[in-house]
């Protein structure tokens, strides 16, 4: 059984919901060691009433995944999976600092309900009147590959013809100056290009990404999913190699078939070692993604995003390749992606 | 009286981000939930904190709430015979 | 899909017991578990009872034995470990095996204590190790060695169903052999607060489906059941507790808080089970209810179960009068009692009950039941978000 994109949607620092855009403009090292996202005008995806209690994260979230929709000329679906890395910290943070300065008192709801992590997911239902399957992944950053593969189990089970799944994360001020002060953000002066940092920390972002996929291919079909696998963790590159062979050998494809492989590296010279050390050894034509988002815990989405277009549009940007030689007839794309050298995750998706 | 109406509106629109409404819109004797405003469970526990925090008034039990926050004429009436 | 998936372990962490035993002696003597506050840092110290996991985090941490001060790992910990070593398992290498974990603040407790000072400069603590969710699961499964398939579902107060779900269909779709399903929720004043300004935290002990309920009491704690499939159960020839016959998840798609008048999502999520299950709601013997004594869930959930039930709703009753709502945990804390219920052959009452609800015809078992067969229970469990699950055990 095939799975197939058939709908997406992304939010990142670079303006990602304007179907037009690929990254034309951008060179290849961000100008901050931070990523905004370039935010959507929400009220055009989520009703007024809902909209004014929502924190970014959640707007992020929920237009990303009425984007989707739109872009697969879908009003409803059977199930709606997502994943977040962080959840809703903007709320946890306000909730948070309001209980800790009035000593437990004067507290309003609003910030505590909408803090927790299946937010997104439970107003979406709301939002498209979705009774179906509503699941929420909070693993790390294999939130999203979790959540993608439950989504695809349910394709299998026929639970499902059609799933929204996506995953959010935001950062918020208050998240910027722990991962800051812990080391794990790069100071602004020691922002390099990604594939080529001989400096500490990463350079942090956030967004929204969601997709339909379908056991049935639509005319608006962006690529197909060949496999997703989560690893709990490597002890070297030699057995990263060894398990991006065993998973080709899992979806049915030889390594020389890969045509290109979206590569996790974050820039922190520490943690991305073994990763830059497959990259080295793999013999493949290496893209890297995480200077156009940043890094956070979900941004398998954007990589994913990017891969699917790539393989739709058969372009590779030049702000992601430094190879810069010519790709030509891209069949199959690899993502290979970790954090912080923990836990890693390989998606291949394939031309249709 | 007008000035505790008036207070209360920017009050409403500030804490349930209504952000926008302004107060000329919101008439103090339109209902507040359902139809008028369209406001919800949420926001009354909202305007009991509201009430609580700015006005030192507390609504121990959620069901007197309803009648409470009717309008925001019945709102600054309450806040008028509770506050001390 | 045809590989029948069954508990052959489980372990449990809550008010009412440190282990499996001691939850039963609670439960079969009428023992709740909800007091005063005894160990979490809160103004509100006497304004509520609660029920607390009766170990402070040094006891807890004797009790593990591993090396983390996290009471939300400490808590998972001790009940994964109880729960495999009832089902006999040591080597995780000799079949495929999951950890699927859920809570919903996860290391919060902690946070909360040093979030202030870290901003604030005073301390310079990371917080973050044990902060966010994911990180408990992958300490427990990193200490047992579980590494085949390791993740983290947080779906407010349904999330160990959905993690209970979630482990069965790995083990149907032939992707694990065996897999340790549950939750894990440590009491902090953030959920403590967040209940109580939605204002459905009752000041007394809880009356869930009585008249007069005024809100839940908050719970701590964790519960893990160990699932393996009925291929590996068979070739090893292991002991089994029971079966995990059915299960489903919809969602209510109403409010972001508040269940729908009429349960809808319930309603969805039991008919879901039923048709998994492959059973019809008359062989029920026996409901665990969500029934968390607030006035919304109890109405709602109450109409459900007649709408379903039709004129024939089985006994119910909620336990969460022993126990306290213990959120994330809840539904494998009350996949613990269902099936302790189920070997027992006995219904556990839902305490403090003495007024009939108007709204409902149907009365819950508010007496501790003895000798009655139970070959199917259900058990039921609701959350924010809409969301809403439903599993049915099987005696064999």
């Amino acid at each position: 059984m095939e799975i197939y994109i058939n709908g997406m949607a992304c939010i990142s620092h670079h303006d990602t919901v304007d179907e037009n855009y690929f990254f034309e403009d951008i060179g290849s090292v961000p100008l901050n060691n931070q990523l905004i996202a370039t935010e959507p005008n929400y009220k055009d995806h989520i009703p007024a009433n809902l909209i004014r209690r929502m924190s970014h994260i959640v707007k992020m979230g929920v237009s990303t995944g009425m984007m989707s929709m739109k872009s697969a000329g879908l009003e409803e679906v059977d199930a709606i999976v997502t994943g977040t890395g962080m959840g809703c910290c903007e709320d946890t943070d306000k909730f948070l600092r309001m209980l800790l300065d009035n000593d437990e008192r004067f507290l309003t709801p609003t910030s505590f309900i909408q803090s927790t992590h299946n937010t997104v997911a439970g107003q979406i239902a709301l939002q498209i009147k979705c009774n179906g399957y509503n699941f929420t992944y909070v693993h790390q950053n294999l939130s999203f590959e979790y959540a993608l593969l439950d989504a695809m189990m349910l394709l299998k089970e026929q639970e499902a013809l059609t799933v929204l799944v996506g995953a959010v994360d935001e950062i918020t001020p208050s998240m910027f100056e722990l991962f800051y002060r812990g080391g794990h953000i790069k100071k602004l002066e020691n922002v390099q290009p990604i594939w080529n940092s001989n400096t500490n920390g990463y350079i942090v972002g956030e967004g929204a990404g969601f997709f339909n996929i379908s056991r049935i291919a639509t005319p608006s079909t962006y690529a197909k999913i060949k496999g997703v696998k989560c690893i709990q963790g490597i002890s070297d590159a030699n057995e990263l190699t060894n398990e991006v062979n065993s998973f080709l050998a899992e979806i049915g494809l030889e390594k020389d078939q890969i045509s290109l492989v979206l590569s996790g590296n974050s820039g922190d010279v520490v943690t991305d070692k073994k990763i830059s050390e497959f990259n080295k050894t793999i013999n493949l034509p290496i893209a890297y993604f995480k200077h156009l988002c940043g890094e956070y815990f979900t941004s398998s989405t954007f990589a994913l995003w990017l891969a699917a277009n790539i393989i739709k549009r058969q372009v590779v940007p030049n702000a992601i390749f430094p190879d810069q030689a010519q790709v030509l007839n891209i069949q199959n794309i690899l993502i290979v992606n970790h954090h912080e050298d923990n836990q890693y995750s390989l998606m291949c998706i394939s031309k249709c | 009286m007008d000035a505790l109406i008036d207070k209360l509106k920017g009050e409403i629109i500030e804490q349930l981000n209504l952000e926008d409404l302004k107060k000329e819109d919101i008439d103090a004797n339109a209902p507040l939930f359902g139809e008028g405003l369209g406001l919800d469970s949420i926001d009354a526990l909202e305007l009991i904190v509201l009430l609580e925090k700015n006005y030192g008034i507390k609504i121990q039990d959620p069901k007197d709430a309803k009648a409470i926050f009717t309008s925001i004429q019945t709102m600054a009436d309450y806040i008028k015979a509770n506050q001390k | 899909m045809a590989n029948k998936v069954f508990v052959t372990g489980m372990g449990i962490m809550s008010a009412i017991g440190n282990s499996v035993e001691e939850t039963l002696y609670s439960l079969s003597n009428n023992r709740s578990g909800i007091e005063k506050i005894r160990y979490l840092e809160t103004s509100h110290k006497d304004n509520f009872v609660v029920g607390e996991v009766k170990l402070s985090n040094k006891e807890l941490i004797e009790l593990a034995g591993i090396g983390t001060y996290n009471r939300t790992t400490l808590l998972g910990y001790i009940a994964v470990r109880e729960a495999l070593k009832m089902a006999s398992i040591t080597d995780m290498k000799e079949a495929r095996t999951g950890f699927i974990s859920s809570t919903t603040v996860a290391g919060m407790c902690h946070t909360e204590l040093l979030y202030k000072g870290f901003f604030e400069g005073k301390n310079n603590e990371n917080f973050m190790d044990h902060h966010l969710n994911g990180v408990s699961t992958n300490d427990i499964a990193s200490h047992f060695g579980i590494r085949d398939y390791v993740t983290s579902i947080s779906t407010a107060c349904s999330s160990a169903a959905n993690a209970m779900i979630l482990g069965a269909r790995l083990i149907k779709n032939n992707i694990l052999d065996r897999v340790v399903v549950g939750g894990v929720d440590p009491l902090s004043k953030f959920t403590l607060n967040g209940f109580n300004t939605l204002m459905i935290l009752d000041n007394e002990w809880s009356k869930p489906f009585d008249e007069n309920r005024k809100g839940l009491n908050l719970g701590e704690g964790a519960a893990f059941l160990v699932l393996e499939s009925e291929k590996w159960v068979k070739e090893k020839n292991k002991k089994v507790l029971a079966q995990l016959i059915g299960y489903g998840n919809a969602n209510d798609a109403f409010h972001q808080t508040a269940s729908s008048p009429e349960g809808h999502g319930a309603l969805l999520a039991m008919q879901k089970a039923f048709k998994v299950a492959g059973i019809t709601p008359d062989q029920i013997d026996y409901i665990n209810a969500h029934g968390t004594g607030t006035p919304n869930n109890d109405a709602s959930e109450g109409i459900a179960m007649q709408t379903i039930f039709k004129n024939h709703v089985p006994k119910f009753s909620s336990t969460k009068a022993f126990t306290g709502h213990t959120l994330a945990a809840a539904a494998a804390v009350e996949a613990v009692i269902s099936i302790l219920a189920i070997q027992n052959s006995m219904i556990f009452p839902c305490l403090n009950r003495k007024e009939q609800m108007k709204n409902l015809t149907i009365t819950p078992v508010d007496t501790l039941e003895k000798n009655v067969s139970l070959d199917y229970v259900m058990s039921n469990s609701f959350g924010f978000g809409g969301n809403c699950s439903s599993l049915i055990f099987a005696k064999n």
